[in-house]
């Protein structure tokens, strides 16, 4: 048993404690934040099962379908193909989405973009992403990831909480319940949108994923926003100072303390600690997101943009700093990747958005010596078709949705760095070698979490859920 | 191939974990035993005969004893005998079950479960649950209240235990004020009964109880709880999120349970008004029900694949609601723990396949089916208009009886004529004459020469003219259709050249004729991302000559929207009512944006299997405006009346004649139009809200294998699982109105123990099944098994009187316990299961805002009406929300009252929750949730101390202080505690608020500026900014948000 200082040991058990506790507070920091130490029941906590690579997970999420086929999947042979049809045998089953079922026929598009092979790995990256090759020896590309969604919604929902309807946890959910918080004045999961710098964004997020599902909703994310109030409610109003908040809050503590030797109720001591922690998130969290004494030649790592507060840059250098001080899952959103027409206008745009703050992240990472217990994810719910959507010209096109294989890459945290793992087929349609399926991927997350996913359960409904469903196997050749 | 959602589908999969036993005294098959068997032996050995192996079966006595070689699996007594031991502890590897390749072992304490359990007679039993209640006698004990209370003494008493004390009468009404009303009660209310309670007793309590339960508050409460259970939300759901407008269903809720509608009705009503004899408006709003699922418009997905999830969707939400059974875990295979096969859940299935729905719908507004659903004070409006409609009806018809032609009305007539001016300015005009009638087209004979088509060519067409949702238009024809047309294309600028599927599949616009009514399709893709309205009551008849036309206003510039209401229809001059059959135009096109110029088929359309109209058009003009009735009805005149001169019969010539002899006739026939337009603005206005509707003939139901929407295999017809749960009423029909009654018989297992625990639940924060959603197999078993019985009997005996059930669990003595206990109480019992406590739980999120507002005086008690937009982050959408500008994807506040609506008003938007809520774990409303978790957290000290919401309540909470809480700080913060609490401070209590006032006070004194920053424009500002202080920690206080 352990719980609240001391006084209160009344738990029927550890479960029911921490369903009842705010944050994932694990042992640790509920001990220091009642003057103690972590319990040696604490110490027996299920996960994680083995000793992880990662301590931690930074996750850029590309939400619209970034074109594997524009940045990372090089297609040479491609080149003598404009408008001819894919082979049937290429083609196969494809679930063809609603906004093409009207084409008579599918010409292929080769990429207008040039590719070349960088570092010592001689991994390639198109033109677009200069900065995300200068660090390919650090990167593991995964050219062989598919899903099945053929939509966005479906597909954002699969990756993120690994079924394509609503109602089950997030990846982040999933990990803040499984391993608990190591900051006791931050949640363990948080969330940062940014918007793309030119132009609108298309598809709509949803806030469900950075749900809880079903999963206790305290361990659904927090969305850190950019602006006075990066937390929603964090500020006192105006007119009431800090002091005077430390007085209030003082009071009402000793007021709730009365009510506890009254009723005996656990849940009032609880709600005593989190007001305390609600206080010293005031304070925390201001900190954290104020960037200014950051260095210049910390900007130059990951541009100019990253001055520009809610900028994708802006929230990679947040994303440092959050997981400085050991945030467990920090997940970004960069939308506007759904490039049906104009694909050739849209995408230089959003790989320039992405490109030099994801490579500075990784590179900023590096020389703090956080890179090797941080994982970083870029990628998006699926990829882009070889096939043109709309009018085509060599120089100008637009792409559909494609589940059937996509790129995805990885960094730090135990994956293998200069790698490249998998392959599609000439055509860039389907896996030709090395299949990473979304559970596969959420699989091998959380084992280089230290987590055996078969075994990061919950019950609900008469049932044991899991984030791969029945599914999913480790990726080992990606483990370095 | 692997279909879409297969892979999710497949997984569904219902894996347990089993109970480590043995340390049970004696076995209990249902909980100790099944589980094993369920887990490592059914799947090859249970009631799935497709998979069953060697043809035994182990879920049955019958099964397990069969003797088959001379052996059977279970000798009662004789584990040494039975099969099911020998192959648990083969030796030999090939004989060990269960096999190797099963990934399936048994731990040493399974196997000495299973021994022990044979051991003492290998006994079967039915789960508790799908046996029907029986009301057990109640014990006479010298505790209690209301019958059912002797149960809890006697287990109290099995556990040596006392009840608490019963808790003080004020806390008593605190707690049944907020759990029936969701309100606290006001300091006059608890002086009243305090004194009544000390004066009369139990009678006091029995007053009060009666008295919330007849509060309108009643029924927002309870509705509060429902709409979780219904996943009610004010959006579609996915990621455009568009608003839907459901809030007549969620308002009939309200209705119904403040009517204290009994719960079978409430039940057969939603699950099937649309099928009782002769509906009422108010049954048909009932089956919203049915259509509060999620919806999903995104480009692109496959139709049929959503559709078979709402189907899914209704299944699931039915076993919630009222079967306490996880159906959905038959979806893609046998369930697996419960005795419901896949067959099982397809037949359930069958009876909600019938809805004449579309997988992608809802961009912009309702999805079909819907229906106008006018207000209470509307349909009695209508009700008036419609009387004084009918009433000038027949004055005019009196005067048409009497009317003779006379020679003279021939010079009045034909100065009418003269006098109509059809209005200039036609973008299109196709006079029919010699000139101008393009190739393709035959003149023959009409209203002097008309059009008739010979046969479409690229060059049979009119126009171009503009066409955009941003801009007003109006049609208008003369045609004579044959018998034959009845669905014919008039003026088409469609395109129907694509496959179905695809997203631009009928985008454009066509004018139709479909049934002698006339029809207008306008949008982007048809049918569900189109206008479509169609009049009701043109009657175009073949072989005579009609005028019609219609009128489109533009897209509202208010909302950005183009609507289907803001189409009007007139046949014949005369405006006709019309119905909206759709009603998803997408947005307009960009302020900027030239519109498109579309060319019109005359009388042709491009579906690839080509309809044609085969009748005669004549005058057929379009103008870029929308033309007055008074407008159109120059146009029909101009024309119909030359034309109707050369017959003296023709009752638009009789009616001509009369308006321009009879003054009566023409003021009673203008008093008749000024009505009807009335009338037709009111059927404008009225709101419109999803149903279900059964299609004729049905979809086919297969079973669909592994769940997926394109894998169909047997055939299977609405049914549900007797031998389980009870026959189907002799003479009910095989649709959901069945389906009601047999929920709704009287020994039916489960329905009203899952109603009555679900209500338990709302009283004492937790069922007596403590998994309210699941009383099957895996669900936990009753803590108190007979109370839920003779409860539930009691409910079914009492004609399931939903109020009646609530004041016997409110004067219960178990719930009147204090729920306060000693620590050691607390330690042995720290979840309250023996009932030994009064129940203490933090208020649902919604009741912790109301009670906020309603101590600061602020709470508008206006009951229904569409949903409200109180305070929120102004900028909470940005960067999530879709970026095209859909109906729901921006939060403009609401005015005056409707900022301080009860929270079940507030706007529910799926993907983006109300944080305000959110935060105290109300739901998304995705699907169907019958519990809700209760955490406690720092941001939920956030909000409470800095929400605007909550920091409005305190200003006005410390105004109320001040003005009405006497002259001294202590008195006023004494008055705003019990305000707050329902109770007077202690002295300990009161010297803390005292001190936190002193210190704000002296704090704000020094610095007058910062007061001010806090409560702006008051006089003494530094005093009341240190009520305000203290209001909000009041507020905050956990006595405050909980109920004690």
């Amino acid at each position: 048993m352990l719980m609240s200082c001391g006084r209160n040991q009344r738990y029927s058990s550890r479960r029911e404690l921490l369903a009842r506790a705010g944050y994932g507070l694990g042992a640790a920091a509920l001990a220091a934040l009642c003057g103690g130490t972590a319990s040696a029941e604490e110490a027996k906590r299920p996960f994680p099962n083995f000793a992880p690579n990662a301590r931690r997970v930074i996750f850029l999420f590309q939400s619209g379908g970034p074109s594997h086929l524009d940045l990372f999947d090089h297609k040479p042979e491609l080149k003598s193909r404009f408008d001819q049809d894919i082979p049937p045998s290429v083609f196969g089953g494809q679930r063809v989405t609603g906004m093409v079922a009207q084409q008579s026929r599918f010409p292929i598009v080769p990429t207008r973009y040039n590719f070349r092979q960088h570092g010592q790995s001689g991994m390639w990256f198109s033109d677009l992403l200069p900065h995300t090759a200068k660090v390919a020896d650090d990167i593991c590309l995964i050219r062989s990831m598919h899903t099945e969604a053929i939509n966005h919604d479906p597909a954002i929902t699969f990756l993120q909480t690994g079924s394509q309807l609503p109602g089950r946890p997030c990846m982040g959910a999933w990990i803040d319940y499984g391993l608990g918080t190591e900051n006791e004045n931050l949640p363990a999961f948080v969330v940062l949108n940014s918007l793309p710098a030119n132009g609108m964004p298309d598809q709509g997020l949803l806030s469900r994923l950075w749900g809880a599902g079903f999963l206790p909703s305290r361990h659904q994310g927090v969305q850190f926003r950019s602006g006075a109030d990066p937390v929603l409610h964090l500020s006192n109003p105006a007119g009431l100072s800090r002091e005077q908040r430390r007085t209030q809050l003082d009071a009402l503590a000793a007021l709730n303390r009365r009510a506890y030797e009254r009723a005996g109720d656990p849940e009032i001591e609880t709600r005593i600690a989190q007001y305390e922690m609600a206080f010293r998130m005031q304070a925390s969290v201001p900190e954290l997101v104020d960037t200014s004494k950051e260095p210049d030649h910390v900007y130059k790592l990951y541009g100019e943009a990253a001055r520009q507060p809610g900028s994708f840059a802006a929230n990679c250098l947040l994303a440092r700093r959050l997981a400085e001080r050991n945030v467990r899952f920090i997940q970004l959103y960069h939308r506007g990747w759904d490039h049906h027409g104009g694909l050739t206008e849209k995408l230089p745009a959003l790989a320039r958005d992405t490109d030099q703050a994801s490579a500075g992240l990784l590179l900023d990472l590096k020389q703090r010596g956080m890179l090797r217990d941080t994982l970083v994810i870029w990628g998006g719910e699926f990829g882009r078709t070889v096939y043109g959507q709309g009018a085509i010209k060599p120089d100008s096109y637009g792409r559909d949705h494609h589940g059937r294989v996509f790129s995805l890459w990885m960094a730090g945290g135990g994956v293998k760095p200069g790698y490249v793992h998998g392959a599609s087929d000439d055509f860039g349609f389907n896996v030709a070698q090395d299949g990473v399926h979304v559970h596969d991927l959420q699989a091998t997350i959380l084992h280089l979490l230290g987590i055996d996913h078969t075994k990061l359960t919950y019950r609900f409904q008469g049932r044991q859920f899991r984030l791969t469903d029945v599914h999913g196997s480790v990726v080992q050749s990606i483990v370095a | 191939m692997i279909g879409p959602l297969l892979r999710r589908l497949r997984t569904v999969t219902c894996l347990l974990v089993t109970f480590a036993t043995a340390a049970f005294a004696k076995l209990e098959y249902g909980r100790d035993v099944r589980p094993i068997l369920a887990e490592n032996c059914f799947h090859c050995h249970g009631q799935d005969s497709s998979k069953r192996m060697a043809g035994l079966r182990l879920d049955t006595v019958a099964g397990a004893t069969a003797l088959r070689n001379g052996k059977a699996a279970l000798v009662p007594g004789k584990p040494q005998e039975s099969g099911i031991y020998l192959r648990i502890t083969a030796e030999q590897k090939a004989l060990r079950m269960p096999p190797v390749h099963s990934n399936r072992t048994l731990t040493e304490v399974q196997i000495a479960t299973l021994k022990q359990w044979i051991a003492e007679g290998g006994e079967y039993s039915r789960h508790w649950a799908f046996v029907p209640p029986t009301r057990p006698a109640a014990p006479q004990t010298p505790w209690g209240k209301q019958p059912f209370d002797g149960f809890v003494w006697q287990k109290l008493r099995a556990e040596k235990l006392q009840p608490q004390k019963e808790v003080a009468a004020r806390t008593w009404l605190r707690r049944a004020a907020l759990d029936l009303t969701g309100l606290p009660p006001t300091p006059a209310e608890l002086d009243g009964f305090e004194r009544d309670a000390a004066r009369r007793g139990d009678a006091a309590y029995e007053a009060a109880a009666d008295r919330l339960l007849a509060t309108p508050a009643y029924g927002e409460r309870m509705a509060m709880e429902w709409l979780d259970v219904a996943r009610y939300a004010d959006t579609h759901g996915f990621n455009n999120d568009a608003s839907r407008s459901m809030w007549r269903w969620r308002d009939w809720v309200i209705d119904a349970f403040n009517g204290n509608m009994p719960y079978d009705r409430f039940l057969t009503e939603q699950l099937a008004g649309d099928l009782l004899p002769k509906p009422t408006l108010d049954q048909r709003i009932a089956t919203g029900y049915g259509r509060n699922h999620v919806i999903n418009s995104e480009g692109g997905i496959i139709d049929e694949e959503y559709r078979v999830e709402y189907v899914a969707d209704r299944v699931r939400t039915l076993g919630m609601s009222w079967l306490g059974l996880t159906l959905e875990c038959a979806r893609c295979h046998d369930h697996k723990y419960d005795p419901v096969t896949q067959k099982d859940y397809y037949r359930f299935y069958a009876f909600f396949n019938n809805v004449p729905e579309i997988g992608e719908d809802g961009r912009v507004a309702n999805a079909v089916p819907f229906l106008p659903a006018p207000t209470k004070e509307q349909q009695k409006r209508f009700a008036e208009l419609e009387a004084r409609m009918a009433a000038l009806q027949s004055k005019l018809q009196e005067e048409e009886r009497s009317y003779r032609w006379k020679a003279s009305h021939q010079a009045r007539v034909t100065a009418m004529a003269a006098a109509a001016k059809p209005p200039g300015e036609t973008v299109l005009h196709l006079p029919c004459e010699a000139a101008g009638t393009p190739e393709g087209i035959a003149l023959v004979p009409g209203i002097g020469t008309a059009c008739r088509l010979e046969k479409p060519t690229d060059n049979t067409m009119l126009g171009p003219m503009p066409i955009s949702r941003r801009q007003p238009l109006t049609f208008s024809l003369w045609l004579r259709p044959t018998a034959a047309d009845r669905d014919a294309p008039l003026l088409s600028a469609s395109d129907y050249s694509h496959n179905r599927a695809a997203t631009v599949f009928g985008s454009g616009i066509d004018i139709r004729l479909v049934d002698g009514e006339l029809e207008l399709r306008f949008g982007d893709r048809f049918p569900a991302y189109s206008m479509r309205v169609r009049s009701s009551g043109a009657r175009v008849t073949a072989g005579e000559w009609h005028h019609v036309a219609l009128t489109y206003a533009g897209a509202s510039p208010k909302d950005n929207r183009a609507q289907a209401s803001w189409v009007r229809m007139f046949a014949d001059g005369r405006e006709v009512p019309v119905t909206i059959l759709n009603d998803g135009a997408g947005l307009p096109e960009a302020k900027n944006d030239k519109p498109a110029q579309r060319r019109f088929r005359i009388g042709w359309d491009n579906y690839p299997q080509g309809n044609r109209y085969a009748g005669e058009l004549d005058e057929v003009a379009a103008w870029s405006k929308q033309l007055t009735p008074a407008d159109i009805r120059a146009v029909f005149e101009a024309y119909a009346l030359p034309y109707t001169l050369k017959n003296p019969n023709h009752p638009w010539l009789r009616q001509a004649a009369l308006r321009a002899t009879n003054k009566r006739f023409a003021q009673t026939e203008k008093a008749l139009e000024q009505t009807q337009a009335e009338w037709l603005a009111l059927r404008r206005e009225t709101p419109t809200v999803m149903v279900m509707e059964e299609m004729a003939p049905g979809r086919t139901t297969h079973v669909l294998q592994r769940g997926a929407y394109n894998a169909p295999g047997e055939k299977v017809e609405p049914g549900v699982p007797e031998a389980l749960l009870g026959a189907w009423p002799a003479g009910a029909p095989r649709n959901r109105l069945g389906l009601a009654q047999w929920l709704t018989s009287p020994n039916h297992p489960l329905t009203a123990r899952v109603v009555v625990n679900r209500f338990w639940q709302q009283l004492f924060g937790q069922g007596l099944v403590r998994t309210s959603e699941n009383l099957g197999l895996q669900g936990e078993s009753p803590t108190h098994p007979e109370v839920l019985d003779w409860l539930s009997r009691e409910f079914i005996d009492s004609g399931w009187n939903v109020k009646g059930l609530l004041r016997r669990l409110v004067l219960s003595a178990t719930y009147r316990q204090d729920s306060a206990a000693p620590p050691n109480l607390i330690a042995r019992d720290p979840a309250n299961l023996l009932l030994a406590r009064g129940p203490r739980f933090r208020l649902p999120a919604e009741l912790i805002r109301d009670q906020a507002l309603a101590v600061a005086g602020l709470l508008s008690q206006r009951v229904g009406g569409p949903s409200v937009y109180p305070y929120q982050p102004p900028d909470l959408y940005k960067g999530i929300v879709v970026a095209a500008d859909y109906p729901g994807t921006s939060w403009t506040e609401s005015k005056d009252a409707d900022r301080h609506r009860r929270s079940l008003y507030t706007f529910w938007k799926r993907t983006v929750p109300h944080p305000t809520m959110a935060v105290f774990d109300a739901p998304d409303r995705e699907f169907c949730i019958v519990r809700r978790s209760t955490t406690n957290t720092p941001l939920q000290a956030l909000t409470l101390l800095n929400d605007p919401i909550y920091l409005e309540a305190a200003r006005r909470f410390a105004e109320r202080m001040v003005e009405q809480g006497g002259p001294t700080p202590e008195s006023r913060l004494a008055f705003g505690f019990r305000l707050a609490t329902g109770r007077a401070p202690d002295e300990d209590e009161l010297h803390l608020l005292s001190k936190a006032w002193n210190q704000m006070a002296a704090s704000y004194e020094a610095d007058q500026q910062k007061a001010s920053a806090l409560v702006s424009g008051k006089a003494s500002a530094s005093e009341l900014a240190a009520y305000t202080v203290v209001a909000n920690l009041i507020l905050n206080l956990d006595e405050v948000v909980t109920k004690g």
